[in-house]
């Protein structure tokens, strides 16, 4: 185990002499926005975005010149081409169009700070949201018993102590299974219940707050000792942020939606230098077997939120850009054929975005073969044609620096595409 | 399914059986043959019953220490293994939870999945298929909601609900409190998750049915009812697995409403891609067999040998082709197995037996998906058609392996003695294992007489779960629970989300694990909720907790209830730390002021499920607490209200460092 006693060290928060319901100036300039020289020295943070219940990658990038696939979407196929029905895709390549919902993402392609893989996926076939998102979590897809997932991996193969209890954060209520494991990481819904709390009773609040610290400071186990320590150091650190009025810098305006809101709150905890190196955020609503719509509908407000709040983030970075990479992962793709209720089924291959400064941008990574039948997998699907691993090591080795891929993606071995500079 | 007069038959059966066995008792009391080693570690008797009681109950009282030391602790030991207490009020109040008995059939009819309700609804026409997910939803969800209603039909969250509920009740009240903790044990060894929907609507029974009933029996028989068990061969996909063609394979998999459209659809099939080259590949495919090895790695990994256990990825491969044809009866109109409840039905009984087949409750074996080769696992030779014997031989083998006496053992004393048991008692408990035949029984006596278990290094060192943590406050507390949701959902913010672990290697049982810097918090903060009444309907009363008696002093007072918080337990340097908050008299007014400003205390906003808080229910258990006499006028800042300072004080002993230690 890493020492849990090394954040008390490196943070030295005792040196400010902070007490209760205090919180350093130079904090709270950098909840407000302005860089501040941090508790931390500034690190890189993988900001990885879960979209669950598997985005259909073939309306979000369409090969809009390929005819098979207008064919077998009578009602959901969108061109690039002026004077179509619908609002046109954005023509990224001649070849690709991203969905005009996902409009914000076209000036970072353009600028070449974002790429796009076609065809990821996993080379294991399941097509249950369960046990793909299982297998891509822990980043084993042939193994059920992996009992860590890969983010949490991630976080041990670092090459640091575990200085702060923020190394790895999750912004959901419950530890997702890709921080499963033995490293250090939070599971956080809200940046504002990470305190004591006793409702209408401030005084009160502060006072049992008081005799915790005392507790645990003086009990004989070392476990809740310094858990107890590295809890009420965090809860000074994080009590006076007030996401409520959090001014994001550059203007940059979040969705008010779960990730929005979730990006907001790893904004913030980047700004404050809390030493945060990886953070993960969910987004749902991806499984749309019934009307999932074209140039508007259910899939264009989920692919809207999606990119707003990524760009609202990005925007929200300012001159931290440089030290985050933002990555979606979705569990597998849909069916090329649209299916009887203007939906589409569980498919394989599926695309993701990966933005960042250091990103081999302004391509569209992969291989997609024309959608004829004989190119499906099993007939059906777009096949997987980039495992998934190889573009997450990619990322985690070139914006991390971790490159134990033995340690990361057990059982894998393959090649990088090339998706980072 | 079974008839009326057969569920009348069995129950007279079940009836008999108790009276017999109950009077038996009363003759011949339970034979205590073994002693506690509790002196040799420096312990008195008190103090050894306070150990038993903090690791085989979720929580003690000091007049609970009183009854074991009374009954004599190896004889309490032994009806807490035997399990046999009688529970009438625990049951009554269950009474409450109308759907906690179902079968799994009878779940499938009454609880449609996620989105069969919605296709049934289309299906019938009731709702336009154009209409789903357009607009703002809100209309065309009171649509689904009315057919819902008009079939019977209930949301699927409210099965959980009622599974959660009586989960909590049961851990807080039952007399035959080891038996949960095995449970909570047992399940937890042979994990399934509601994360996955496919077989999420089968854990209630595999709880009931699989894990309750045989948690102190041999080892064997818990394994071969996980192995057969719905929820497992779904969560572990042993159900899909097949091992040569069979015509409804296909169809078999169909059922799970995955890829439900593609069949609705023969069109797609047929037109599209009739005679190409792809349908011939897939067809091909099919032919060779859709193995799927998850189960037999897991149950050599997890269940059984443990990953060091000396298995290879060949043993994986020849288990899994082993366990081919292992899958899930027919249930229900709606429910799962819809090809095969054709074959079953059109076939007489003796036919389909000489054919190989093997129905039993909701397990099936299907001889047309079953591997006949022959195969060699872990040194084993397994002779061709086999069929289903050859399962049951594997399993039984696996079952008495020396690699799964060592691992049941150790993960049986990493439970309840140590996060880090000793090699020595592993032993001892593996010896047990291999002598009685996997007898649970018997280890769990083996380890409660090793000098281990009472050990320094033992005693207090294992750190409550969080689900561990709410029942013993609100057993401490006495506490009188009518919505038990409240509770689950705090267990779920302190870090445990009961029955959601994805992993089929369960909760990792250390202490490490629980305790985290965000979970910590949660924990000091359930402790202040829980004391100062905030948690709605969970009601708790101090002075009645004291027998009404006022403590003479605040001093007096903060002794009294660490102490009948924490029996047994060094609570000098809790008092300690806690006095300053009692002592400034005009913290106490300030803080009394500020309280009385705040009004009755209101609901969390957090509640992951408003939906579900609002469902509340309004019978209440009923408990035999002792009504407030309203005697407490002097004492009224001590024990008046909910934000004096003493609930503020229990409060913080709840959160505190020792409260957290088992």
């Amino acid at each position: 185990m890493t020492s849990r006693r090394g954040f008390i060290k490196a943070g030295g928060l005792a040196l400010f002499g902070i007490g209760l319901g205090g919180i350093p100036g130079f904090l709270a300039e950098a909840v407000a926005g302005t860089k501040a020289p941090g508790l931390f020295k500034r690190k890189k943070i993988m900001v990885c975005i879960f979209q669950r219940g598997a985005m259909d990658g073939l309306m979000a990038v369409t090969p809009f010149t390929d005819k098979y696939l207008k064919a077998a979407r009578p009602t959901l196929f969108m061109d690039a081409a002026k004077g179509s029905k619908t609002t046109p895709l954005i023509d990224l390549d001649g070849r690709f169009g991203l969905h005009p919902s996902m409009a914000a993402f076209e000036s970072m392609f353009r600028e070449k700070r974002m790429a796009i893989v076609h065809g990821i996926g996993s080379p294991n076939n399941t097509r249950s949201h369960f046990d793909a998102q299982d297998y891509m979590e822990s980043g084993t897809p042939f193994r059920k018993g992996t009992d860590s997932g890969w983010l949490n991996r991630a976080v041990g193969l670092l090459g640091h102590d575990a200085a702060t209890p923020f190394q790895g954060v999750s912004l959901t209520s419950s530890l997702p299974r890709s921080f499963y494991g033995e490293n250090p990481a939070v599971a956080i819904s809200n940046l504002q219940d990470f305190n004591i709390q006793l409702r209408g009773n401030v005084k009160g609040a502060n006072m049992a707050a008081k005799s915790f610290e005392d507790l645990y400071d003086t009990t004989s186990s070392g476990l809740l000792k310094e858990t107890g320590k590295e809890s009420f150091d965090a809860m000074k650190m994080l009590q006076k942020v007030d996401t409520k009025n959090y001014k994001p810098s550059n203007n940059a305006i979040y969705p008010n939606t779960a990730l929005g809101n979730s990006l907001k709150q790893i904004a913030q905890l980047i700004k404050m230098d809390v030493g945060m190196e990886v953070a993960f955020a969910e987004s749902g609503g991806w499984d749309t077997h019934f009307n999932q719509g074209a140039d508007t509908g259910i899939f264009a407000r989920n692919v809207n939120d999606l990119s707003n709040s990524i760009m609202a983030f990005w925007a929200d970075m300012g001159t931290y850009q440089d030290d985050v990479t933002v990555m979606t992962m979705t569990e597998f793709g849909r069916t090329v054929k649209q299916n009887g209720t203007g939906g589409t089924d569980h498919g394989r291959a599926s695309c993701n975005f990966i933005l960042g400064n250091s990103v081999n941008g302004g391509l569209v990574h992969g291989l997609v073969n024309p959608l004829a039948i004989e190119n499906l997998e099993d007939g059906r699907d777009l096949a997987v044609t980039t495992d998934f691993r190889s573009v997450f090591s990619e990322v985690a080795d070139k914006h991390l620096n971790i490159n134990n891929d033995k340690v990361l993606f057990p059982d894998w071995e393959g090649n990088k595409i090339g998706v980072m500079r | 399914m079974k008839t009326p007069a057969k569920v009348i038959y069995s129950f007279v059966f079940v009836l008999l059986v108790t009276v017999l066995c109950s009077a038996f008792q009363k003759e011949k009391p339970a034979a205590v043959k073994f002693s506690f080693p509790y002196k040799k570690a420096g312990l008195d008797e008190r103090q050894a019953a306070a150990h038993l009681l903090s690791r085989f109950t979720y929580g003690a009282k000091p007049e609970d220490i009183d009854a074991v030391v009374k009954i004599g602790l190896e004889k309490w030991f032994v009806q807490q293994l035997d399990g046999k207490i009688e529970d009438e009020a625990l049951n009554k109040s269950l009474s409450q939870y109308d759907d906690i008995n179902l079968s799994n059939a009878e779940v499938e009819d009454k609880y449609p999945r996620p989105g069969q309700a919605l296709r049934m609804a289309v299906k019938e026409g009731v709702i336009n298929k154009d209409s789903v997910n357009k607009g703002d939803g809100k209309e065309y969800r009171q649509q689904i909601k009315a057919f819902m209603d008009s079939k019977g039909y209930k949301p699927q969250q409210e099965l959980f609900r009622q599974f959660f509920n009586q989960k909590i009740l049961r851990a807080t009240y039952t007399n035959n409190q080891l038996n949960e903790l095995l449970t909570d044990f047992w399940f937890n060894h042979f994990n399934v998750s509601l994360t996955k929907n496919q077989s999420a609507p089968f854990t209630p029974a595999y709880e009931r049915d699989v894990i309750r009933p045989n948690v102190t029996g041999k080892f064997q028989t818990l394994l071969m009812a996980t192995a057969k068990s719905p929820a497992m061969l779904m969560y572990l996909d042993n159900f899909s697995s097949s091992g040569q063609p069979v015509a409804n394979n296909d169809d078999m998999q169909m059922q799970m409403g995955e890829k439900k459209t593609l069949k609705k659809r023969p069109g797609f099939r047929a037109t599209a891609i009739a005679n190409s080259p792809a349908l011939k590949k897939l067809q091909e495919k099919k032919k060779q067999g859709g193995l799927n090895e998850n189960y037999a790695r897991e149950v050599m990994e997890l269940h059984t040998l443990g990953v060091d256990g000396g298995y290879t990825q060949s043993d994986v491969t020849q288990a899994a082709r082993v366990l081919t044809g292992w899958t899930i009866a027919p249930m229900g109109e709606n429910g799962y197995g819809f090809a095969a409840k054709n074959l079953l039905e059109k076939t007489d009984k003796n036919t389909l037996e000489k054919r190989g087949f093997v129905h039993d409750g909701d397990f099936l074996f299907m001889p047309t998906r079953h591997d006949n080769g022959e195969r060699i696992v872990l040194g084993k030779h397994f002779p061709a058609n086999g069929g289903y014997e050859e399962g049951v031989e594997l399993l039984t083998m696996l079952a008495h392996h020396p690699s799964t006496a060592k691992f049941i053992s150790k993960k049986l004393a990493t439970r309840f003695v140590n996060d880090n048991p000793a090699s020595s008692l592993v032993d001892k408990m593996a010896k047990t294992f291999t002598k009685t035949d996997g007898d649970i029984k018997q280890m769990m006596i083996t380890m409660a007489t090793a000098p281990e278990f009472w050990s320094k290094e033992s005693l207090r060192e294992k750190t409550k779960s969080p689900f561990e943590l709410a029942i013993s406050a609100v057993r401490s507390l006495n506490a009188e629970i009518t919505q038990p949701y409240q509770l689950y959902n705090w267990i779920n913010k302190m870090g445990q989300k009961m029955y959601y672990y994805q992993a089929p290697t369960g909760f990792p049982d250390k202490g490490q694990y629980w305790i985290n810097t965000g979970s910590l918090l949660n924990r000091m903060n359930f402790g202040l909720a829980l004391a100062t009444q905030r948690i709605p309907g969970i009601k708790i009363n101090l002075a009645s907790l004291n027998n009404n008696h006022e403590p003479e002093s605040a001093d007096a007072a903060l002794l009294i209830y660490c102490k009948l918080i924490m029996p047994e337990r060094d609570v000098l340097e809790t008092v300690k730390r806690l006095k300053p908050m009692l002592n400034d008299p005009n913290l106490v007014s300030k803080v009394e002021s500020a309280a009385a400003k705040t009004g009755p205390p209101q609901t969390m906003d957090t509640m992951e499920n408003e939906e579900m808080v609002m469902k509340t229910n309004k019978k209440g258990i009923e408990k035999p607490v002792k009504k407030n006499s309203g005697k407490n006028a002097t004492a009224v800042t001590l024990s008046g209200g909910n934000n004096t300072m003493l609930a503020q004080v229990v409060g913080v002993i709840i959160g505190s460092p020792e409260f957290q230690r088992k």
